[in-house]
C-alpha cells in the first residue's frame, strides 16, 4: 500500500508549499519582510534489489537495481534575507539598511531581538522605538526641543536646534550581522532572535566589515516577488491535484485487487 | 492455471510501478530529483517436460533519467545548480554523499552547508568556510569560489565512477567511488528543479492502471472458466 502513502506525502508537501506561499503573499507589503521558500527532499528508499547486486554465477552485476522511493519530505523552509527595494518616505526616523545587517532591539524582557524594519517612532520619554514600542538597543534619546534629526549613512545621529547652526551628535546607530542570517528565528512583528544556527551577533558601525549603510527617509520594501509567488502557487496547486489523482488511481487498483475470488 | 500465475507476476510488478510513479509525482517539486522508470523483462519458467515453457513479465530493474532538470532562478548567493553531469559532495555523519540539490546556505561557523546542515566539500574533500565579513561571494562555472573579488577556494563537482544508489534526503551514494569532473558547469543563483514530467508520469499512471485492470479481468474470467469447468465435470459425474 506504499503508493497511497507516497501520494499522501506528496500532497502534504504541496500543502506546506501553499502555506508558505500564502504567508509570503500576505506579507507582500510588510516592511523588510524576507520571503520564504520551501526546499523538498526525497524520503528513504526501500532497496528491493540493490544496484551492483550479483545477478549470475559469472559475476555479472545488476546495473540499476530496484529501489522503491517512499515519497517526499520538507527539508527546509529557507528565509531569503536579500536586499529589498527602498521606498522613499521622507520621514526623519524611517531608516533602511542598504546591504547586510539588522537593527538591534531590546525586548521588554530584556532580551535582544533584531529587525530590518527601520520604521522608528519616538516614545513619550523621547527614545527611538519600533512601532511596537520596543527601544533600539543603541539607546538613542531625541531631545524634545530638537528641530530636525539627521542620520548619516554610517549611523551618526545629529540633532538640530533652533539656537544653533550646526548639528549636535546625540549618539550613533550600530548594525548587527550574523554569519548565517537564514538561521535566525522569526518572532513575528518583523523581529528575529539569535539561535545556535545563526551564530553570534557581530555588531559594528554601518558601512564597515561588510555591514550595510543606513538610509534615512527610506523604508525597505517586502522581498516578496508576487509574480513568482503566483506561478509557484499554480505549480503547487497542480502538484497537489496530481498527487491526489495518484492516490485515487492506487486506491482503484487496490480495490480491483480485492475483487480476486 | 498458468495464465493466472503469469498475470499475477505481471500485476505485482505493476503495483511496484505505481509506487514508482507515485514517488516521481510526489517528488515533482524536489530540488535536483531524478525521475525513475521501470524495466519489465520476460522471465521464462519451465512448465514441466513436454509442455511449452511459461513466459512471465516481471519488474527487473529501474532506470534513472539523469537529464538536467529545468533551472530556476532564485538569485540566492548559495543556490547552485549543475548544468550537465556531476554531483556536489556532502560530508554527512553517515559518510560522504552525492547530491544534485544545490540549495545551500551558511551555518553558524560560516561553513557552506546543505538544507540538513551537512557541509559541502571542495575538490580536495574538505569543508568550505566563508569569512564572516564577506560581502560578495561568487562562484564561477568551474566551481571556483571568490570572496570580495579574490579567489578563495572552490566547490567540488564529482562524477561517480560506477553505479549510484539513492538513499533519500536528495543524497546518493557512489558505490564504486567518484572522480572530480574535468569541466563542470556550475551556475550560481539557480536551483535545478526535479526532472519529473508530470504529464508523462500521469500518462504512465493511467496505462499502468488499465494494464492492472486488464490483468484483473483476465484473472476473473479465468476464475469463471475454471468454476464452469468444475461445474460441468460435476454434472457429467
Amino acid at each position: 500500500m506504499d503508493a497511497l502513502r507516497t501520494a499522501a506525502t506528496g500532497m502534504a508537501a504541496q500543502q506546506t508549499r501553499v502555506d508558505v506561499i500564502a504567508n509570503n503573499i500576505a506579507n507582500m507589503s510588510t516592511t523588510a519582510y524576507a520571503s520564504r521558500s520551501v526546499v523538498f527532499a526525497d524520503l528513504i528508499y526501500r532497496q528491493e534489489v540493490a544496484p551492483g547486486a550479483i545477478s549470475s554465477t559469472t559475476g555479472t552485476v545488476v546495473p540499476t537495481g530496484i529501489q522503491l522511493g517512499l515519497g517526499v519530505q520538507t527539508a527546509a523552509v529557507s528565509m531569503d534575507i536579500a536586499q529589498g527595494a527602498l521606498r522613499q518616505t521622507g520621514n526623519d526616523l524611517d531608516l533602511a539598511i542598504e546591504g547586510r545587517g539588522f537593527f538591534e532591539i531590546t525586548l521588554p524582557s530584556g532580551e535582544q531581538a533584531f529587525t530590518r524594519d527601520g520604521k522608528f517612532e519616538i516614545s513619550p520619554e523621547g527614545e527611538m522605538v519600533t512601532t511596537a514600542g520596543f527601544p533600539l538597543a543603541d539607546g538613542i534619546t531625541i531631545p524634545n526641543d530638537a528641530r530636525q534629526i539627521e542620520i548619516s549613512s554610517d549611523g551618526e545621529v545629529f540633532a538640530y536646534f533652533d539656537d544653533a547652526v550646526g548639528g549636535q551628535s546625540i549618539g550613533a546607530l550600530t548594525l548587527t550581522s550574523f554569519v548565517n542570517a537564514k538561521g535566525l528565528e522569526a518572532l513575528g512583528g518583523n523581529l528575529y532572535r539569535e539561535t545556535q544556527a545563526s551564530g553570534q551577533p557581530i555588531t559594528g558601525q554601518p558601512g564597515i566589515e561588510g555591514l550595510g549603510f543606513v538610509s534615512q527617509g527610506y523604508l525597505e520594501e517586502s522581498g516578496v516577488d508576487v509574480v513568482s509567488e503566483i506561478s509557484d502557487l499554480i505549480e503547487a496547486q497542480r502538484g497537489y491535484e496530481l498527487n491526489s489523482k495518484v492516490l485515487s488511481a492506487a486506491d482503484e487498483m487496490y480495490a480491483s485487487a480485492t475483487r480476486i475470488r | 492455471m498458468d495464465s493466472s500465475i503469469a498475470t499475477l507476476s505481471r500485476q505485482s510488478g505493476l503495483l511496484e510501478a505505481t509506487q514508482l510513479i507515485a514517488n516521481n509525482i510526489a517528488n515533482a517539486s524536489t530540488v535536483g530529483y531524478k525521475s525513475k522508470g521501470t524495466i519489465f523483462s520476460e522471465y521464462v519458467a519451465s512448465a514441466g517436460s513436454g509442455n511449452p515453457s511459461l513466459s512471465m513479465g516481471y519488474l527487473t530493474a529501474q532506470n534513472t533519467d539523469f537529464t538536467t532538470g529545468a533551472l530556476r532562478k532564485t538569485d540566492n548567493t548559495f543556490d547552485l545548480a549543475i548544468d550537465g553531469e556531476g554531483f556536489f559532495k556532502i560530508n554527512t555523519p553517515e559518510g560522504l554523499r552525492l547530491t544534485r540539490a544545490g540549495a545551500f546556505q551558511l551555518d553558524a561557523d560560516g561553513m557552506i552547508v546543505d538544507s540538513f546542515g551537512n557541509p559541502v566539500v571542495d575538490e580536495g574533500g574538505s569543508a568550505v568556510e566563508i569569512p564572516p565579513d564577506a560581502v560578495t561571494v561568487s562562484f564561477a562555472k568551474d566551481g571556483t569560489m571568490s570572496v570580495d573579488g579574490e579567489i578563495f577556494g572552490n566547490i567540488g563537482v564529482f562524477r561517480p565512477t560506477g553505479e549510484v544508489e539513492r538513499v533519500g534526503n536528495n543524497y546518493w551514494i557512489a558505490t564504486d567511488g567518484d572522480v572530480a569532473v574535468e569541466e563542470p558547469n556550475l551556475i550560481q543563483g539557480f536551483l535545478e528543479q526535479s526532472n519529473v514530467s508530470p504529464v508523462a508520469e500521469f500518462a504512465k499512471l493511467i496505462t499502468t492502471q488499465r494494464l492492472f485492470d486488464a490483468g484483473q479481468t483476465l484473472t476473473e474470467q479465468e476464475h469463471d472458466r475454471l468454476s464452469n469447468l468444475i461445474a460441468a465435470i460435476r454434472q457429467q459425474g
